[in-house]
């Protein structure tokens, strides 16, 4: 233990006598904690501005004036999806996906207005995100510490000196790999505060915990990597090219042929295409704006048999408002249908994409860091379906309105003059019926459980470093 | 002649160390993959667009026989826009996966159809793609530096130096040429396949050398500055590897550091009203003009289209001139909101381009998507063309419509299509 502790306090000596290491260590631990700044501050506008923003949408919607319902069917609504409390680390595809869908009758629209449009387009390769510093350049700086840890003593033949007054190389190499790792815990710092940060505003402490605990052993990896290498390489010019071409293969490399390899693989058809198809399945359901489509012979003729009346409008309910109804149901189905597959498309391309987490740890913190955050695909998902889910529900309220509160008679002479147009409309309390939304990630357990396929694969890293260092330990020779 | 003599001398040394070559092998695979996945994406995007100009057309004459009046047949009918990837566009991608290349648009008010986005996994999207573009702008300076980092120091920590020194005839041509073989074989290694793939793609002679000659241009620039850095002075008693940190800090800088910071300057500089905003005052007013007087809805389409005062008598409280009237005064509401917001794109994206001389590799990748016509004013300049067509449309309508001509299929083959000229989207420009 003593040996270790000496070699462990020998190497940071090491690093502050020659500049490189700490200039590098300040350099890293500086601009994650610039990163975890300036991205907090940014999550917390965004979260503000999008809370304020559904409120607007929601207050705006209730204080319509007095209206025909279907008018406020189509006037639609807007929602906001509110970024979770670790994407101040971990921000995910918020950029990519636009963060507010419109929501109204008859259509699901897509979200709109994703940043990554409105941005300069600088931040495609790179990004402040603390999230990309951790992951791709954080390994870059732990290997210019530590690409020279062992071959340094060989190249000045101090490895001979300590090996022959009887050093363990398992505590050689386990001093210089804590030391290292140590230095690599500096980086992830800011995140830790970050991490706390996100559960003191709520957040799960197992998810928090879960996401530092992660990022550690993606540290971990990397100096059993650089730890190895630098042992079984003779010289450090070869261990520093060695280190460098792997951290280009893996943070770099394998990630983008991963998602290269998926759109290859897993073609998807696009919205526009699907919608040809969804379009013709609709236009089998009859159009609900008109009751007279001989799509609705049927529904017509089970309701006059139901009331035991001979025509529309004896029915004590409006029949344009059930058609409405109705039609809206039917229609809702086929588009869930549509959006369904749709996602499941997008879902086995991003599972081509994870699996090569298999190939390099830099894939697997991704996911693992993604899902844990909620700030995945996934979670995406969820919120369509939630937005779908509220557009359903206030649509179909605003028909059961039109059914149960106007009647048939004023609604087909709605166009008439001026005065049936006034009887066509209902009361402005009715706009009550659309209820609040505010969209959280997944619970706690959900998440975990969603991100174990990830965190296997950061085991199946920890391991092989783990062997790794093992076989150095058993190569080195003096 | 003697320079032949040093050149094949260097060849051959390079030939002679393994990993050199298995590291400028690994390059060409690499580009092999960029331009094999880069092709394969855009014959998808070609074959997808071809597909939708047929269902699109199929679609567009089976709504228009079930209709019965032009106001019916403009609400229910779409039409096809699109943007054709160029024979370059598999070498950059570019904001392909993020602005939208294709488009259905109909005669409502454009300002609530035109932001939908049809994009791709978004997840996909974050990590990027491995395009020739992203090949040549980040990942090349870093094989710049792997293999000529140690130009010098590898023969001192070898014990060659000296040796190697006194018995070329000119010691300054040797480490230039040194480098530039090294280069050379690596620059090949990466553009062979790109010339191979452009011109199964059939992309024009210029294009092809204009990417090629940007290709060699950010290699001569990287194997500068490795030249250099690795030549100076102070770094002679330097071993490789601090050297290469050099290099790597100034890759770094130059390749993250400013373009993060950039972005952030550009981003607080520019200030852009909301995407949301516009949706919303779009919607305010369409929606608000059906319980407005429907001189409202006059007074601001006459503003705009004065050739139709005299028409605006309404026998009823629904007619369909009225109905896009008001879709023509909500885009116009917006209109000041939305050209500020295309504004803001334009101007970050002209700032970004100063900022780009100052990050060759931003450089690199700006003009690449400039020649491929995948950047953003490329992007922008399809979205100009939608407003066009859509401006198009209404112009055929409008007559019908106002003129109360009696409806028949027939007239609705004289609508205008959508064409792409794509001679003139092949002007490059940065």
């Amino acid at each position: 233990m003593e040996t270790i502790k000496h070699i462990f306090a020998d190497e940071w000596r090491y690093w502050q006598r020659t500049k490189l290491g700490i200039t590098v260590l300040v350099i890293g631990l500086l601009l994650t904690l610039a990163a975890v700044v300036v991205n907090t501050i940014n999550i917390q506008h965004a979260a503000n501005e999008r809370t304020q923003l559904q409120k607007t949408a929601e207050a705006r919607f209730v204080d319509q004036p007095d209206r025909h319902p279907h008018r406020m069917v189509h006037y639609g609504h807007y929602v906001f999806r509110a970024p979770s409390q670790l994407s101040t680390v971990e921000p995910g595809v918020d950029a990519y996906t636009g963060t507010s869908i419109f929501l109204e009758g008859h259509r699901q629209n897509s979200a709109m207005f994703a940043d990554q449009r409105q941005s300069s387009g600088m931040t495609r390769f790179s990004s402040l995100s603390p999230s990309f510093l951790l992951q791709i350049l954080a390994p870059l700086f732990v290997i210019i510490i530590g690409f020279a840890a062992l071959t340094r003593e060989k190249e000045a033949g101090t490895l001979n000196i300590m090996i022959t007054q009887g050093l363990p190389v398992s505590q050689l190499i386990l001093g210089k790999y804590l030391a290292l790792f140590c230095g690599a815990l500096l980086f992830i710092l800011p995140v830790g505060i970050a991490s706390i940060l996100a559960t003191l505003s709520g957040e799960a402490a197992l998810i928090t915990l879960g996401f530092f605990v992660g990022y550690c052993f993606y540290m971990a990896i990397w100096c059993g990597v650089v730890i190895g290498i630098s042992s079984l390489c003779g010289k450090g010019s070869a261990s520093f090219a060695s280190l460098i071409s792997v951290w280009v293969l893996l943070c770099i490399l394998v990630p983008r042929i991963g998602s290269s390899t998926a759109a290859a693989l897993e073609p998807s058809q696009g919205k526009l295409e699907a919608d040809f198809a969804v379009l013709e399945e609709l236009r089998k359901l009859g159009d609900g704006h008109n009751a007279q489509d001989p799509a609705f012979a049927a529904l017509k003729a089970n309701l006059l048999a139901q009331y035991d009346a001979d025509d529309v409008d004896e029915l004590p309910v409006n029949f344009r408002g059930v058609v409405a109804q109705y039609s809206e149901q039917k229609l809702t189905d086929v588009l869930n249908r549509f959006a369904e597959a749709r996602m499941d498309t997008e879902l086995a391309q991003t599972q081509v994409s994870r699996w090569f987490g298999w190939l390099s740890p830099t894939v697997a913190i991704r996911t693992f860091s993604m899902t844990m955050a909620g700030t995945n695909i996934e979670t995406h998902h969820r919120f369509l379906r939630e937005a779908e889910t509220l557009r359903f529900d206030f649509v179909q309220s605003l028909n059961k309105v039109h059914a149960d509160h106007l009647d048939y008679g004023h609604d087909v002479n709605r166009y008439k003059n001026e005065d049936t147009a006034k009887a066509a409309k209902v009361d402005a309390s009715h706009w009550q019926v659309l209820s609040s939304f505010s969209f959280t990630p997944d619970p706690a357990a959900a998440r975990i459980q969603q991100s174990l396929s990830a965190a296997t694969q950061l085991l199946f890293w920890v391991l092989l470093t783990v062997g790794l260092l093992v076989v150095a330990v058993r190569r080195v020779k003096p | 002649m003697s320079y032949f003599k040093d050149i094949k001398r260097e060849a051959g040394f390079i030939a002679k160390q393994k990993y050199r070559v298995a590291f400028i092998f690994a390059a060409f695979l690499l580009s092999v993959f960029a331009v094999w996945s880069g092709i394969t994406e855009t014959q998808t995007q070609q074959e997808t667009i071809e597909r939708l100009i047929a269902k699109d057309h199929t679609d567009r004459v089976n709504v228009q026989s079930h209709q019965s009046d032009f106001g019916s047949a403009a609400y229910y009918t779409f039409h096809l826009t699109y943007d054709e990837p160029s024979p370059v566009a598999f070498a950059a991608m570019g904001q392909r996966d993020v602005y939208p290349w294709k488009h259905r648009v109909r005669m409502l008010a454009l300002e609530g159809q035109i932001y939908e986005t049809d994009a791709d996994n978004p997840e996909l999207s974050l990590v990027g793609r491995f395009d020739y573009a992203f090949l040549i702008s980040v990942l090349m300076p870093l094989f710049v530096i792997l293999l000529l980092h140690d130009l010098r120091s590898g023969e001192r920590e070898a014990g060659r130096y000296d040796l190697l020194t006194v018995t070329t005839s000119n010691q300054k041509a040797l480490w230039l040429i040194r480098a530039v073989v090294q280069s050379a074989a690596l620059g090949s290694a990466i553009v062979i396949p790109f010339v191979i793939g452009a011109i199964v793609n059939g992309a024009s002679a210029l294009n092809i050398a204009l990417i090629v000659g940007i290709t060699i241009a950010h290699l001569a620039l990287w194997t500068a500055i490795a030249y250099a850095v690795s030549g100076f002075k102070q770094f002679a008693s330097m071993n490789s590897a601090r050297i290469a940190s050099s290099l790597l800090g100034i890759w770094l800088l130059i390749t993250v550091v400013i373009p993060v910071a950039g972005d952030n300057i550009i981003k607080s500089a520019v200030q852009s009203p909301s995407g949301g905003e516009i949706v919303l005052t779009q919607r305010e007013a369409v929606n608000g003009a059906w319980d407005l007087p429907f001189s409202a809805t006059w007074d601001g389409f006459l503003a705009t289209h004065p050739q139709w005062a005299d028409k605006t008598e309404m026998s009823s409280l629904f007619e369909w001139k009225w109905y896009y009237a008001f879709q023509q005064v909500g885009d116009q509401t917006a209109a000041p909101l939305s050209s500020s917001y295309r504004d803001a794109i334009k101007q970050r994206d002209k700032l970004a381009s100063y900022i780009a001389w100052m990050s060759p590799p931003m450089l690199t990748q700006r003009v690449m998507t400039a020649i491929a016509n995948t950047n953003t004013e490329a992007m922008m300049t399809y979205e100009a063309k939608i407003r066009e067509y859509h401006a198009d449309l209404r112009q055929f309508y409008y007559p019908l419509l106002f003129n109360d001509v009696e409806f028949s299929v027939d007239v609705l083959e004289d609508l205008p299509r959508y064409t792409t000229n794509s001679d003139e989207a092949k002007h490059t420009q940065q």
